[in-house]
């Protein structure tokens, strides 16, 4: 089992005649994906690695029964692709693109949360399950970052995403499936709302969060797990502990205002709550062990 | 992008909020055409994007030309960033009250925050009584209806002509946050005068930096910096914050990257600079490398963990940049990744010895930089 995505999934990838929708199309074909169709404006009736592309998510959907798509647009494009996707009844989006107005992450947040979708991103890697398959742009292959396992993966970055994972594999673990919210300010899908997917999944054990400083996300994990909407064993690796306040540190989610959104905050509600917090990534896999003997 | 009060005072006009009379001035001699504007009492208001200004000293009140001279003298300065002043005419101001709108996240609504008690202590107050801010979320396809504004102005205890000025105001505030593509928009103080009429006292207004490509009235410029790096590193696309340490820092990926600083000092080690060349920039570690020396670091710590980014395209930019540079630093790395085989390959061509461990570059990076023989 896994959450969002496994081998029966029907993904659709908009944007797929790109350079990178296609370069990953394959990627993902090459995992065990099972991609259905493709959508690039004016592209219908060519092909991608096999992939047959349409001109509208409507007419893809109709034809092939997508369930799921994967965003391949530029970041200006990426609200009217999104929109194109849930209007076409798909329950599930991940947008990659980085540098998505914020004005316009909050109107796709805003309009999936009322129609009941998820649509997860930007600025993200996107979606895996070790094995499996993805909606993303994982280099699945690097087997000591994702080796298949019973360890939930939630993450706010990418690069970091490997370092943290790649020592959960060091210690002996895989993973289930590692999902990026992406690393913006308003992200479309939020730490606390992928928890609910990892309780009920039976192969899911425990959950490694891997998150950053600024912003709320980690404190409502906290909440979550006080309120016992997720019981699992949780351990959280946070970046940003020595950041200098007020300092813009690249991501734009990662910006202390006001006492909110401290390191030192996030990680007092998480220990409060009965998490587990590693002070170095090096230390996430031993933490991990600790967690699930307990 | 933060837009100076200057900027953000010439929006709220367009837009029909009130502000005060005034002129900016960049430098002494445009005071006397300024002063004939506002008249006096006036202000003089150093244009920086620090808060806390009046706390510290950078804004001054002047009662006469030769007051304003002396105080205009003493506020422009370089080393401090002030190299513009507004100058405005002095409120008799009544009652302060604050006005924002911003973006929650959670919920994916603009979020209205009022208080009766604006000015200089807002914060300690939203810690301290959260109370006495009322808010009000307004629904981005809703947008704001008339009766938000109402609940807004009722509650700070308006009436007559003051209540539908600020319903005006609010309804304006609203226009501009969706037009701009606004992080926020602040009034602080909306100042209630004594002839009853709501003034934006000041303004801070943030646009959102991904939004540029749609908002072209505004670019970056030096003085949004505190120092030519960060600046021609903004220009260049990298994000670059400039420290007085040991270590210069040149990583991909902003999480990485807040790790790596972290580990630094833990190990007891200190950072020249904050360079992140991940995501669309990492075929530009020459640039990289070039803003990373003029931190003047002891030693220069790589370390990446690509995808996209992949190792190899980066170890090879590094080993061109070297070529081209010739640093005369050590140079400490952790290159992993896609391709990261070949990385490794060619920085041994180099002359470098790869690590692959974070924590062991980190602990090597700071032992180089605090006296440790290469």
């Amino acid at each position: 089992m896994s959450i969002l995505i496994n081998k029966k999934t029907k993904v659709l990838v908009q944007g797929i005649t790109g350079g990178e929708g296609s370069f990953w199309t394959k990627h993902m074909l090459g995992l065990g994906t099972n991609v259905v169709a493709g959508v690039t404006p004016g592209k219908e009736g060519q092909s991608v690695e096999g992939v047959k592309v349409f001109n509208t998510v409507k007419h893809a959907v109709k034809e092939t029964d997508a369930d799921a798509s994967v965003l391949f647009v530029p970041p200006a494009f990426a609200k009217d692709a999104a929109f194109e996707a849930l209007s076409a009844g798909i329950k599930k989006v991940v947008i990659i693109a980085e540098g998505i107005p914020i004005h316009d992450a909050m109107e796709i947040r805003s309009a999936a949360m009322s129609e009941g979708a998820m649509v997860i991103g930007g600025n993200t890697s996107g979606i895996i399950t070790a094995g499996e398959a993805m909606m993303g742009i994982f280099p699945y292959w690097i087997d000591r970052v994702y080796k298949k396992g019973d360890i939930g993966v939630m993450t706010r970055s990418g690069s970091l995403t490997n370092e943290v994972t790649a020592m959960l594999i060091k210690a002996g673990f895989g993973v289930s499936t590692l999902a990026g919210v992406g690393g913006d300010a308003v992200p479309c899908t939020r730490f606390a709302e992928l928890l609910p997917l990892f309780q009920k999944d039976k192969k899911t054990r425990a959950v490694l969060m891997i998150g950053e400083l600024g912003g709320t996300m980690e404190e409502e994990v906290a909440d979550a797990i006080e309120s016992k909407i997720f019981t699992k064993p949780l351990v959280a690796f946070i970046a940003g502990r020595t950041a200098p306040k007020g300092k813009k540190m690249g991501h734009a989610g990662a910006i202390v205002t006001a006492g909110k959104g401290t390191v030192d905050g996030k990680i007092k509600a998480l220990e409060k709550a009965g998490a587990l917090t590693a002070a170095r990534p090096c230390l996430a896999g031993d933490l991990m062990k600790e967690a699930l003997a307990r | 992008m933060k837009l100076f009060e200057y900027q953000a005072k010439d929006i709220f006009e367009e837009a029909g909020i009130p502000v005060p009379k005034r002129k900016l001035i960049e430098s002494a001699s445009g005071l006397d055409e300024a002063l004939s504007a506002t008249g006096f009492p006036c202000v003089l208001k150093s244009q920086v994007l620090q808060g806390g200004r009046g706390k510290a000293g950078l804004i001054q009140f002047a009662k006469t030309g030769q007051e304003a001279a002396e105080k205009t003298g003493m506020l422009f300065s370089p080393e401090k960033n002030v190299r513009k002043i507004l100058v405005e005419e002095a409120l008799k101001i009544e009652k302060e009250i604050y006005l924002a709108i911003t973006i929650d996240p959670v919920d994916c609504s603009a979020l209205i925050m009022a208080s009766s008690e604006g000015g200089m202590d807002i914060e300690e107050i939203a810690l301290t009584k959260p109370d006495r801010i009322i808010k009000e979320k307004v629904n981005v396809f809703r947008s704001l209806m008339p009766y938000q504004a109402r609940n807004i102005m009722f509650g700070l205890g308006l009436s007559g002509e003051a209540f539908k000025q600020g319903v005006k105001i609010l309804t304006a505030m609203f226009g501009l946050f969706r037009k701009y593509d606004a992080e926020l928009v602040e009034i602080n103080p909306l100042a209630l005068c004594g002839d009853g009429r709501l003034i934006a006292a000041d303004g801070k207004f943030s646009i959102d930096d991904n939004a540029s490509y749609r908002q072209k009235n505004f670019a970056v410029s030096r003085d949004h910096f505190s120092n030519d790096i960060e600046y021609e590193a903004s220009l260049e696309g990298i994000p670059y914050l400039l420290f007085d340490g040991k270590i210069g820092l040149m990583c991909a990926g902003a999480g990485l990257t807040n790790t790596v600083y972290d580990l630094i000092n833990h190990y007891g080690g200190s950072v020249s600079n904050y360079l992140e060349f991940g995501g669309p920039n990492y075929r530009k570690a020459l640039e990289a490398m070039k803003f990373t020396l003029r931190s003047n670091p002891r030693v220069i710590l790589i370390v990446t963990f690509g995808t996209i980014a992949r190792a190899d395209v980066m170890a090879q930019g590094i080993a061109d940049a070297i070529k081209e540079l010739k640093p005369e630093v050590p140079i400490v790395t952790a290159i992993r990744g896609t391709g990261e085989e070949d990385a490794a390959k060619i920085l041994r061509e180099m002359g470098l010895t790869p690590l692959s461990d974070t924590e062991d570059a980190v602990r090597e990076a700071v032992r180089i930089s605090e006296g440790g023989l290469k």
